[in-house]
């Protein structure tokens, strides 16, 4: 008897919720439903084009027959591509050897490094000119390099 | 009140609900963050993996990871397992749209000098996800064994092979001998799903904390 007592107590004295003032949207049910309709869009659309363009399926794996051209995935054609832009030795370096460390071990070294590169404190774009310039350039060359792949396949 | 408040308050005043739900869900999505598509692009990464980790069990159902096996396996899920060929479309599709999103979003996070201090842990975490989601595709790219996956990992290896030093190890490691045959189609599916998947989950965790822990950046 005594313990149900407390039990009502307690939720009686239930604590109010603090009022937030953030300018939003507020969560239930509003955004989630805003989200689950993004993610019925986009789980719909890769059905549509799943059902439209089915994964290939080419011949079977032949070692001996090698088709032309042959590309590797698109988002590694800008390592394929660069490889074969560059056709200059450096010293004792082969072209072949600066062609794959290039778009490997150096732009991926150069990517983990960008927070500590960039010391600017500032996410202003307006005041990260020089960050901006060359996030733009890097791109340019990917692109470029992808390009570049594409064109010549082996 | 509304029906679903109803219900809410029902469970509430029994399991006290509020409690439970994680802290998110009682404040409101803040404003600058939703009115702005970019921020979707990690999630829309989040939603293709799931996706990918669901119908890549379906797959995992009816393939064969031996060169005998494998063409004729993808090949009966391509025409004889019923919804065999929307599966492995979905795959193929999520596949190429996760990658698409996770570049999108690095670039978002780029631009908006979201890597800055105190997030500068969470992009060198990001840079493994990149690496992780492409290795997920080169690996996932030899197991139908047709000629497109036999000369694209051919292309594939034979660059990982030319690095300095670690060049001959990679290749031994990924192929399993000196040219692409039975041992390199194995690896590449114990890699696929069994070494990849747990990375990532992994990677994934500690992401999203850290994502928790530092908030959204907020653009003033
Ligand atoms: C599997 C791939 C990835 C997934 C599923 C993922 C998911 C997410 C999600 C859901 C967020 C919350 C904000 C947003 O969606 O924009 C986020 C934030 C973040 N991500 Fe990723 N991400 C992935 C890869 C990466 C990569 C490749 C990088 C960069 C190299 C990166 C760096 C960051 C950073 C720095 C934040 C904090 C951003 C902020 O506070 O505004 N992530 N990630």
């Amino acid at each position: 008897m005594t313990l149900i007592e407390v039990e009502k107590h307690e939720v009686e004295e239930e604590p109010k919720p603090e009022v937030l003032r953030v300018r939003g949207l507020p969560f239930f049910p509003h955004f989630l439903l805003r989200e689950v309709v993004v993610m019925c869009l986009i789980a719909g659309s890769l059905i549509l084009l799943a059902s439209n363009y089915p994964a290939s399926l080419l011949k079977p794996a032949d070692p001996f027959d090698t088709p032309t051209p042959i590309y590797p995935e698109w988002y590694f054609l800008y390592v394929f591509g660069f490889l074969k832009f560059w056709t200059w030795n450096i010293g004792p370096i082969e072209a072949k050897i600066i062609g794959v460390t290039v778009p490997m071990i150096l732009w991926y070294g150069l990517l983990i490094l960008v927070p500590f590169i960039d010391r600017n404190p500032s996410s202003d774009i307006r005041k990260r000119k020089l960050a901006v310039a060359l996030g733009i350039i890097a791109l340019i060359g990917v692109l470029f390099f992808t390009y570049y792949g594409i064109v010549h396949g082996e | 009140m509304s029906f679903s408040d109803k219900i809410y308050k029902w469970l509430d005043d029994r399991f006290k609900l509020r409690e439970l739900l994680p802290s998110i869900v009682k404040h409101p999505a803040p404003e600058n963050v939703i009115s702005n598509p970019l921020y979707c692009l990690g999630g829309t990464a989040f939603l293709c993996f799931i996706i990918l980790v669901i119908t890549g069990i379906f797959l995992a159902m009816y393939y064969k990871p031996t060169p005998a096996e494998a063409y004729n396996s993808v090949q009966a899920i391509m025409t004889t397992v019923p919804m065999g060929s929307l599966v492995r479309s979905v795959h193929h599709w999520a596949a190429n749209t996760m990658i698409a999103a996770v570049m999108l979003h690095m670039i978002r996070i780029y631009f908006m000098g979201a890597y800055k201090k105190p997030r500068e842990l969470n992009w060198v975490v990001g840079i493994f996800l990149l690496l992780t989601v492409t290795t997920f595709g080169f690996s996932g790219y030899l197991l139908p064994w047709d000629q497109l996956s036999f000369w694209a990992t051919k292309i594939g290896t034979g660059i990982a092979g030319s690095l300095p030093i670690i060049g001959g190890y990679i290749s031994l490691i990924l192929m399993g001998g000196t040219d692409i045959g039975a041992e390199t189609l194995t690896r590449f599916f114990a890699i696929h799903v069994l070494i990849l998947p747990m990375a990532i989950a992994v990677l994934l965790g500690i992401h999203f904390l850290m994502v928790r822990i530092q908030g959204i950046s907020g653009r003033l």
